[in-house]
């Protein structure tokens, strides 16, 4: 019960948060719409991705999924700020506990990827013909991947100090995972060595996935991606747990009191 | 007999090589209002954090209710309301919706939490400010929020660090008026730490910590009988002269000296050595006052008080 009213209300927390910051769900949904009408655009009079569509087709579900990654990588990341104002604190020494505050945090950044990866989604037409059942499995798949980016932002907060790091954050993790998974261009043009990481990398598995939805041809079949993917949640939610752990690593040194 | 609030004994804790606090044992009763005092770096922050369950012991142990704060700290967190040095209100929520968001992580029900709600901000004289979203709050409404948020779940125990730090008067005057109403209404009991040293004058109990040490504890009564009736309070270059003419004729009991000055606690004949004071060139102020919990905190925690024995 404590559980449950725990998670309800840090998520009304923050959906409260996130609405009365527009600029950012704007900004978050800014990039992915970049890359669609801008890059996409120039890069299909010259690339030829090799599946029988567009470079605009094949990149569709990589730009729907960068936007889920970032969207609710970066919420949940943002627990950080919480750290340094204190709230974090609050919530921890709640009798609920640190898994429960994990998972509170992993359902509202889901819910914040899951917009922005449904706004895209929703561009789809502009794109390809797409079907009801197509969108339907689209949005499924959407869900999955945005609360898998959640935990894989939580687990970045938890080693996390301060909020100054977001932008090195961006720059050396999403990216960098975002391009080795085959949402931008074929993994299968990858080096060796790259074309291994993009096996392991939860991204690949997210975005092969959508594009199963979206009927195009993927490496692996929707179950091998769905295991991949619940296998990396389960292993994020237990490490992040165990680093959310209040002792130390999140509470930190006491601050010094103020003369 | 009912549990105590606090039993704590021998409890240490450590960041690497540095003891934070060595060995703290610490009874608070039911009720009672007990003030932790002690210059900063003194490791009043780390007891109330181990206290509070949110910090590991690395020595001995303590119960909150009879509860262990590190094998039943989720037990003991219900008997809990925290207030800690920064206010920890979300700036983007309003009023209200802080509060809301403290009663969900306490496990109220949402007809408790609103009635909670309402019966906080009254009491707080928030009702004008619910809406308000908290960034819109001068410091002081936002540390009565803070404080509000810290008692919704009705706790047995409050702990407060630094609660009063930064506020104006009037807001500080209001806090310790809640946290009294508390404890008369609910027999709350209340563990705090101030460097306003004046406020823990009311305290049933002051513990005075220096160097992750108890240097001295009991009521303030008791903390300031040494000091006799009266202190003279004095500054100014011909202080040493001074303070070895009184001992001459035996007027100081003790002296305490402070970053600037010295505080003299006199024996009987306090207008002669009050004239003294006046007579001895290089004194640029003197004053004749009743001894304080300040006093106190100088002759028990600053290094430069090493002559704050009896003399």
């Amino acid at each position: 019960m404590i559980a449950f009213s725990a998670v309800a209300g840090i998520v009304r927390r923050d959906l409260r948060r996130a609405a009365r910051q527009p600029s950012r769900l704007i900004g978050g949904l800014a990039r992915p719409f970049v890359w669609l009408l801008l890059v996409a655009s120039g890069y299909n009079a010259i690339a030829n991705p090799g599946t029988g569509g567009s470079y605009r087709e094949f990149v569709f579900p990589g730009v729907i999924i960068m936007a889920c990654l970032f969207g609710s990588a970066l919420t949940a990341v943002s627990t950080v700020y919480d750290r340094e104002f204190g709230m974090l604190r609050l919530m921890l020494a709640s009798p609920a506990g640190p898994a429960v505050v994990l998972a509170g945090r992993a359902v509202s950044a889901t819910a914040v990827g899951l917009l922005q990866g449904l706004v895209v989604l929703a561009a789809a037409p502009l794109v390809m013909s797409i079907t009801v059942r197509q969108v339907l499995l689209a949005a499924l798949a959407i869900v999955l991947a945005s609360f898998v980016s959640a935990l894989l932002g939580l687990l970045v907060a938890a080693r996390l100090r301060s909020v100054e790091n977001f932008a090195g954050i961006i720059n050396v993790l999403l990216f960098p995972m975002l391009f080795i998974s085959g949402a931008l261009y074929p993994a299968s043009g990858l080096p060796p060595l790259l074309r291994w990481i993009a096996r392991v990398n939860p991204v690949t598995h997210m975005v092969e996935l959508v594009r199963s939805a979206l009927g195009q041809p993927t490496d692996l079949s929707p179950p091998a991606n769905l295991l991949a993917l619940v296998s990396f949640a389960l292993i994020t939610f237990v490490l992040a747990s165990l680093l959310f752990d209040p002792e130390q690593r999140f509470i930190g040194r006491p601050a010094q009191s103020r003369p | 007999m009912s549990e105590a609030a606090v039993a704590a004994e021998g409890l240490g804790r450590d960041y690497g090589s540095t003891r934070a606090l060595d060995g703290l044992t610490l009874r608070v009763e039911a009720g009672q209002q007990v003030g932790l005092l002690g210059p900063n770096g003194a490791g009043k922050t780390t007891a109330m954090l181990l206290l509070a369950t949110l910090l590991r012991p690395t020595r001995g142990h303590a119960r909150v209710f009879g509860q262990d704060v590190v094998q039943e700290r989720r037990a003991a967190r219900r008997r809990l309301g925290l207030v800690f040095q920064e206010p920890t209100v979300d700036p983007f929520l309003t009023v209200r919706e802080n509060l809301d968001f403290a009663a969900a992580l306490a496990g109220l029900d949402r007809r408790q939490a609103r009635d909670a709600i309402t019966v906080a901000l009254q009491r707080m004289g928030l009702v004008t400010f619910a809406e308000r979203r908290a960034r819109e709050l001068s410091g002081g409404w936002r540390r009565l929020a803070d404080i509000a948020r810290a008692t919704l779940h009705a706790p047995s125990l409050l702990i407060l660090d630094e609660p009063t730090v930064g506020l104006d008067p009037e807001h500080r005057a209001a806090l310790w008026h809640f946290l009294d109403a508390l404890r008369r209404d609910q027999g709350t009991a209340v563990l705090f730490s101030t460097h306003y040293l004046a406020e823990a004058e009311g305290a049933d109990a002051v513990v005075l910590l220096s160097g992750g040490t108890v240097v001295d504890r009991g009521s303030p009564a008791e903390l300031m009988r040494p000091f006799g009736s009266s202190v003279l309070e004095v500054e100014g270059p011909g202080v040493p002269a001074l303070v070895s003419a009184l001992e001459g004729r035996a007027l100081a009991e003790m002296l305490v000296h402070t970053p600037t000055g010295c505080r003299i606690a006199l024996a009987a004949h306090r207008e002669q050595a009050l004239e003294l004071a006046g007579s001895v060139p290089g004194i640029t102020r003197a004053v004749l006052r009743q001894p304080s919990l300040e006093d106190v905190y100088f002759a028990r925690t600053s290094a430069s008080a090493l002559r704050g024995q009896p003399v």
